[in-house]
């Protein structure tokens, strides 16, 4: 069985995985209005306060979750969840940078067994390195009964 | 009544809801937006090859549907944090029920929190999650 504690110490809060973005307006439109969204902030460009909405700045999320050398668990990681915190507006044209690194490891037992539950921040900055948002992506692995 | 400040916020009120969208162009082309590829949202007979129901409305597209309930309650709502909980697919081309309920009011920082929820017709819930959401204090 995998000892958690040992997992946190080895792998928490240390960069795994940077890469650059430059926000596409258009595709920042799309994904507004896909989901119903309205307000001109997120749907028009020439807006003045134009900025990508929460489940965008998610998507820049979908890249390598787990470190190079993270151990086979088990299956294929199910995606558990997706959160978002906002600290300022992410805007187009721009380069900017996502830094991940696991920010949590823990487990839950259930009937079937152990589920051990890793979630993976991307952090994002823009070029004067300001902190614009955290998008976390929670995986949920069950875990072998030989490991 | 309009919400414009934190004042405007009653305890357990519900949010007034929507129904998303959920049909398969528009799936697809979300998918397509955020650099996935299109066929398992769009298309139910290439989902079902990749060993799918059928379809499926891409998962953060939920959390744009609670994003969206929100800024629709008050014009002036900044979602600071949301956490959405996959809990099952949603599929695409069927109906999905928002619920929302503010759960707690912090007048002093003008913060509200938030229980939300994604259902399917049969009541059962596909989507939930939580949001720390903004508002003017004055």
């Amino acid at each position: 069985m995998v000892n958690i504690d040992e997992l946190r110490e080895q792998f928490l809060n240390k960069d795994f995985d940077a890469r650059e973005f430059v926000l596409d307006p258009l595709k920042m439109v799309a994904v507004a209005r896909a989901s119903g969204e309205s307000r001109p902030e997120f749907t028009d460009p020439d807006h003045p306060d134009f900025h990508a909405p929460p489940a965008f700045l998610c998507s820049l999320a979908s890249g390598r979750h787990l470190p190079i050398d993270f151990p086979r668990l088990g299956g294929i990681p199910m995606d558990g969840g997706k959160a978002v915190t906002c600290h300022a507006p992410a805007r187009p044209g721009k380069t900017l940078i996502g830094k991940t690194h696991l920010h949590d490891i823990y487990d839950k037992k259930g009937r079937s067994g152990r589920m051990i539950l890793v979630v993976a921040r991307m952090e994002l900055y823009d070029e004067d390195n300001t902190h614009l948002a955290s998008a976390d992506s929670r995986m949920v692995i069950r875990e072998r009964s030989d490991s | 009544m309009s919400v414009k400040t934190i004042h405007d916020v009653e305890f357990g009120v519900e949010l007034p809801s929507f129904e998303p969208n959920t049909d398969l162009q528009l799936c697809g082309d979300f998918a397509e937006a955020v650099g996935w590829p299109r066929g398992r949202f769009s298309d139910h007979e290439e989902a079902q090859k990749q060993g799918l129901p059928g379809a499926l409305v891409p998962g953060i597209m939920g959390m744009g549907f609670l994003t969206t309930t929100i800024h629709n309650w008050s014009e002036n709502a900044k979602v600071e944090h949301i956490d959405t909980v996959f809990r099952a697919p949603m599929m695409a081309g069927q109906s999905l029920i928002i619920g929302a309920v503010v759960t707690d009011i912090d007048e002093d920082e003008g913060l509200v929190e938030m229980d939300m929820t994604l259902k399917n017709q049969a009541g059962e819930t596909r989507v939930f999650g939580t949001a720390t959401v903004r508002l003017p204090i004055e």
